[in-house]
C-alpha cells in the first residue's frame, strides 16, 4: 500500500446539510409539532433517523406578508409545511407575470428589429444596470442569504383572484418535488408565517418510511393529479366517472433513480463508467400491469448478445407492457414480457396492476396488435438512437442538429445569433458527434429541465405560452445554480459591463455574472435566427422524439435518387 | 460529394422558361426597342438580386426567407445571369478595353462562385470524416498544445537518456512542421504528403535512438498524426472561408463597374 497516497474522510449524506443553522432546539421543537409527531420515528433506519432528516435535509424559512413562497409554473426540489402563520394559494385566475418577478416577453416588430443592426453594442453582454433597480425593489432579503419576490397589494390580489388559505400542519408543494413536475399554483404569505421546507432527499425518505406521509402524500396525489393524467391516457379515456376513480384507487406509483440524476450523469460522462439503470419491469417475467411514465425517462430494451439493445424510449404520458397484459388475459396462459423497462436517470412511474385493467379496462378494450416480433433489423439501424439515449439526448424538445456533411463552417448561425443577442451569441457550433451528425452546444429546452431546479430567484423558467426555457435577466444573480445543473454544459455565465465596456463588479470588485442561453429566439420575428440562417439547411432545430427521423430523411442515402 | 438540393428543380425550370422566353424575344424580326437595352437593364437588375444575398446575411434579425431559398435563388440567379450576358454582349469575347474590363469581372465572380459552391460541395463530407471536429479560431492553440506535448516529450527522453538525439532532430526538421499548419494543398485537396513526410523522418531518427527514447518518439508519432489532422481541418476550412475573398470584391468591381458602363451606355447612345 502506498503509504503517500492522500486521504480525506469518506465523504457522508448529510455532509452538507438543508441549513447549517438548524440546531438541536429547533429539531426539538419539530418533534413537538403534531405533523411531525404523528411520525412513526421508529420505523426509520438506524442511518436515516427521523431526528437526522430534520436537521439536514429540511430548514425553517420565515416568511413576511406578501412574500412568494413558490409561483406556479416553477421547479422546486422541496415541499413546505406550514409551521406558523397562514399562506394563500391563489387559484383562479392566476397572478400575472410581471406581479410574480417573471420577464414580459415582448415580441418585437419589424423596425425594432431592425434597428438591431446599429444598436448591438460591439462590446459584449452590455447591460443598463438602471433597469435592475426596478426589480431589485420588488425583491427583499434576510441579512442577503433569503430573497424572496413579494407582492405588494396583498388585499388586491385577494379582491380579485381566488384563493384559500392553508393552515398550520398543512403539506404543499410536495407534488412538484416529487413528480419533477411544475408548480400548479403560486403560494404567498398571508401573514407573518414560519415554514418547514423538506428537500426532495428528506420528503422521499419520510414518504418511504411513515406510513402516514406516505398515505398523505399518495392521498393528495390521487386527488389532485391522478383524474387527470388517467383521462389522457385513451385507456382510460372511455371509463364512466365511478370505474375511474376505482382505478385511481388502485394505481401504484414508485420512482426510480436519483431525482438529481444530472450529477450522476456528469460524473459518468467525466469518468467513463456506466451507471446502473433500476430496472422497472425486467424482460423475461410475467407481465404484471401497464407502466405509465408521469415524469422523466424510461428505456426499452431487450437482451442482445452480452448488453440490452435499445428499442425505444419512453417520456411522460407514454405507456409500456400493455401488450403482453392483454394477451395474458385474453389467451388465459401467462405471457412473458418481451422486453425491459429501466429507468434512465429519474423516472416517476405509475402501474395499473393487470387484474384493475383485467376488470375495467380490457372487456371493453379493442384488441391491440399482438406483441411485436423480436427486431430483426441490422444494429446499425439503431446505432444513432442508441447513442441518443446514452447521451440522455432525449431529454430535448429543440435540439440543434447540425449535419456535418452539409455544414461548410461559415458561421452565419453564430452570426445570426449574436446579430439577435445584442452581439453576443447564445450558442457555440461545437457539441457531442454521431457520425456527421453534430448535437451543438445550444439549450435544447429539455423536457425535464434539471436546470431549473434550485435557481434561488426563479429566473430560470419555461415560459408559459411559448414553452421555451427562458433566462429572466433582469432577476438572475448569477449564482450559477443552473449552468452547474445543465447536463449538457448549455449554460454560459458571461460578465456584464456598462456601454462604456466597464466591467461591472460589486463591492469587493468581483465581476458580476449573468447566466445566458438560447432563448429560441422567442422575442425574434420568424423564429430562431440560426436555423433560418444557414444557407445548406444543414443546421435545424428538432425536438429529440424526431431526431432519428430527421435523420434519417435526411442522410445521403435517404436523398439518393 | 453531397449532391445538389433536387428540390430546387422548380426555379431551374422557372428561369430556364424565362430564358427561352426572352431568346424568342430577342430573336424577333422587328422591335421597337433595341434588345440590348432590355438585356442589359434585365441583366443589372439580376446582378443587383444576386448582389443582395450578402446582405441577407446581416438581416437574420428580420424574417426576410430562409437563407437557403436566398441561396438557390443566388445559384439559379447566377446561372441565368451568365446565359443573360452571353445573349446582351451576343459573344463570350466583348470588343472595347471597358467591356472586356467588365467581362474579366464578370467571368471572375462566375469562375469564383462556381469554384466556391464546389467547395461547399465537396469539402463538408470530408471535413466531418477527418478527425476531430475543431472550430477554425480554434485550431492555433490547439496545435501550440499539440507542440507543447511535443516539447516535453523531447525533453523527457533527454532527461531519462542523457542524449540530444531526439532534441536536434526536432530542432532541425520537426520543429517546422510542429510550428503552424503545414501542407496545406495537399491536405485540402486529400493528399498525404504530411503522412509521408513525418513518417520519413520519424524513420530516420528511429535507429539512432535507445529504446526509452523510442517510446517518446512514438508518443511524438501519434502526437504528428494528430497535428495531420488539425492542418487538415485548418486547410478545408481556410479554403471554405477564402474562396468569398475573392468572390464578394470582383462582384463589388463587377457592380461598380456596370453602373459606369450603364452610364456610359446612355451617354454616347443618343
Amino acid at each position: 500500500m502506498n503509504v503517500h497516497a492522500p486521504t480525506m474522510v469518506r465523504p457522508h449524506r448529510w455532509d452538507v446539510p438543508f441549513d447549517s443553522d438548524m440546531s438541536d432546539a429547533d429539531v426539538d421543537a419539530l418533534m413537538a409539532t403534531p405533523v411531525v409527531a404523528s411520525v412513526r420515528a421508529e420505523e426509520f433506519p438506524a442511518h436515516i433517523p427521523l431526528r437526522g432528516i430534520l436537521r439536514n435535509d429540511a430548514r425553517i424559512v420565515s416568511f413576511q406578508p406578501g412574500d412568494i413562497v413558490c409561483r406556479e409554473g416553477d421547479y422546486g426540489n422541496s415541499a413546505f409545511l406550514v409551521l406558523s402563520g397562514a399562506v394563500r394559494v391563489v387559484l383562479a385566475p392566476s397572478l400575472p407575470r410581471k406581479l410574480l418577478g417573471r420577464q414580459e416577453v415582448h415580441k418585437k416588430g419589424f423596425f425594432e428589429s431592425l434597428t438591431q443592426l446599429f444598436t448591438n453594442s460591439r462590446i459584449p453582454e452590455v447591460r443598463d444596470t438602471e433597469r435592475y433597480r426596478n426589480i431589485r425593489a420588488q425583491s427583499r432579503g434576510a441579512s442577503g442569504a433569503e430573497t424572496h419576490i413579494f407582492i405588494q397589494d396583498v388585499p388586491a390580489v385577494l379582491d380579485q383572484h381566488r384563493t384559500v388559505t392553508l393552515p398550520i400542519g398543512q403539506i404543499f408543494g410536495e407534488l412538484a418535488a416529487l413528480g419533477r413536475v411544475p408548480r400548479s399554483a403560486t403560494v404567498f404569505a398571508e401573514t407573518e408565517t414560519r415554514l418547514l421546507e423538506i428537500r426532495w432527499q428528506g420528503l422521499r425518505e419520510l414518504h418511504r418510511y411513515d406510513p402516514g406521509w406516505k398515505r398523505l402524500i399518495d392521498e393528495n396525489y390521487r386527488r389532485n393529479a391522478l383524474h387527470g393524467v388517467l383521462r389522457t391516457n385513451p385507456l382510460f379515456a372511455g371509463l364512466s366517472a365511478e370505474d375511474l376513480q376505482a382505478v385511481a384507487d388502485q394505481v401504484k406509483f414508485k420512482t426510480y433513480g436519483a431525482f438529481d440524476w444530472h450529477v450522476s450523469y456528469k460524473q459518468m460522462r467525466e469518468t467513463g463508467a456506466a451507471g446502473d439503470e433500476p430496472i422497472i419491469a425486467a424482460e423475461g417475467l410475467v407481465p404484471d400491469g401497464v407502466y405509465l411514465v408521469r415524469a422523466g425517462f424510461a428505456r426499452v430494451s431487450v437482451r442482445f448478445g452480452s448488453a440490452q439493445r435499445t428499442l425505444a424510449y419512453l417520456g411522460a404520458g407514454d405507456q409500456f407492457g400493455l401488450d403482453e397484459t392483454y394477451e395474458s388475459w385474453k389467451t388465459g396462459k401467462p405471457a412473458r414480457r418481451l422486453n425491459s423497462l429501466t429507468g434512465l436517470g429519474y423516472v416517476d412511474v405509475l402501474r395499473v396492476p393487470s387484474h384493475v385493467l383485467e376488470k375495467y379496462v380490457f372487456p371493453n378494450l379493442p384488441a391491440p396488435p399482438p406483441p411485436a416480433p423480436p427486431v430483426d433489423r441490422p444494429i446499425h439501424d439503431d446505432a444513432f438512437a442508441e447513442w441518443l439515449v446514452d447521451e440522455r439526448l432525449i431529454n430535448g424538445t429543440q435540439v440543434m442538429l447540425i449535419d456535418l456533411d452539409r455544414c461548410v463552417r461559415c458561421d452565419d448561425c453564430v452570426k445570426a445569433c449574436a446579430s439577435t443577442h445584442g452581439g453576443n451569441p447564445r450558442f457555440i457550433r461545437h457539441g457531442r458527434i454521431f457520425d456527421q451528425w453534430m448535437v451543438a452546444n445550444a439549450c435544447m429546452h429539455c423536457r425535464d429541465p434539471v436546470c431549473m431546479i434550485g435557481c434561488p430567484t426563479g429566473a430560470i423558467h419555461r415560459h408559459e405560452t411559448a414553452g421555451v426555457v427562458v433566462i429572466n435577466d433582469d432577476t438572475c444573480i448569477g449564482c450559477g445554480t443552473c449552468a452547474n445543473s445543465c447536463p449538457y454544459d448549455n449554460i454560459r455565465l458571461v460578465e456584464i459591463a456598462n456601454p462604456s465596456g466597464d466591467p461591472i463588479v460589486d463591492g469587493d470588485g468581483r465581476a458580476i455574472v449573468k447566466a445566458t442561453k438560447c432563448d429560441l429566439c422567442v422575442e425574434q420575428l420568424g423564429g430562431p435566427a440560426c436555423a433560418r440562417a444557414c444557407p445548406h439547411d444543414a443546421l435545424s432545430r428538432v425536438s429529440a422524439s424526431t431526431l432519428v427521423e430527421h435523420a434519417a430523411t435526411t442522410t445521403p442515402e435517404a436523398t439518393a435518387p | 460529394m453531397r449532391a445538389v438540393n433536387r428540390s430546387s428543380w422548380p426555379v431551374w425550370v422557372g428561369a430556364l422558361a424565362a430564358f427561352s422566353g426572352l431568346m424568342v424575344w430577342h430573336r424577333a424580326p422587328q422591335l421597337s426597342i433595341a434588345p440590348s437595352f432590355v438585356t442589359g437593364y434585365i441583366l443589372f437588375a439580376l446582378v443587383v438580386f444576386l448582389a443582395l444575398y450578402s446582405g441577407r446575411k446581416r438581416l437574420s434579425m428580420l424574417p426576410v426567407g430562409k437563407a437557403s431559398v436566398w441561396l438557390t435563388l443566388h445559384l439559379v440567379g447566377g446561372a441565368l445571369a451568365l446565359a443573360l450576358f452571353w445573349l446582351h454582349v451576343e459573344t463570350i469575347w466583348p470588343l472595347g478595353t471597358a467591356d472586356r474590363a467588365l467581362a474579366v469581372l464578370f467571368y471572375g465572380v462566375c469562375l469564383s462562385g462556381v469554384v466556391g459552391y464546389g467547395l461547399q460541395l465537396w469539402l463538408p463530407g470530408r471535413l466531418a470524416h477527418a478527425g476531430r471536429e475543431i472550430i477554425y479560431e480554434r485550431i492555433p492553440t490547439e496545435i501550440a498544445t499539440i507542440r507543447g506535448q511535443v516539447e516535453k516529450e523531447i525533453l523527457e527522453a533527454a532527461g531519462e537518456s542523457g542524449n540530444d538525439t531526439l532534441g536536434r532532430e526536432y530542432l532541425e526538421t520537426l520543429a517546422w512542421y510542429f510550428a503552424q499548419p503545414r501542407f496545406f494543398w495537399s491536405n485540402a485537396l486529400g493528399g498525404r504528403s504530411a503522412e509521408h513526410w513525418l513518417q520519413r523522418h520519424l524513420t530516420t531518427i528511429g535507429r539512432y535512438l535507445t529504446e526509452a527514447e523510442r517510446v517518446h518518439l512514438a508518443r511524438i508519432a501519434e502526437l504528428g498524426a494528430e497535428k495531420r489532422r488539425a492542418d487538415a481541418q485548418y486547410a478545408m476550412q481556410a479554403l471554405l472561408k477564402r474562396w468569398t475573398m475573392f468572390h464578394v470584391p470582383l462582384a463589388v468591381a463587377m457592380l461598380t463597374l456596370a453602373v459606369w458602363h450603364l452610364i456610359l451606355v446612355h451617354v454616347f447612345a443618343r
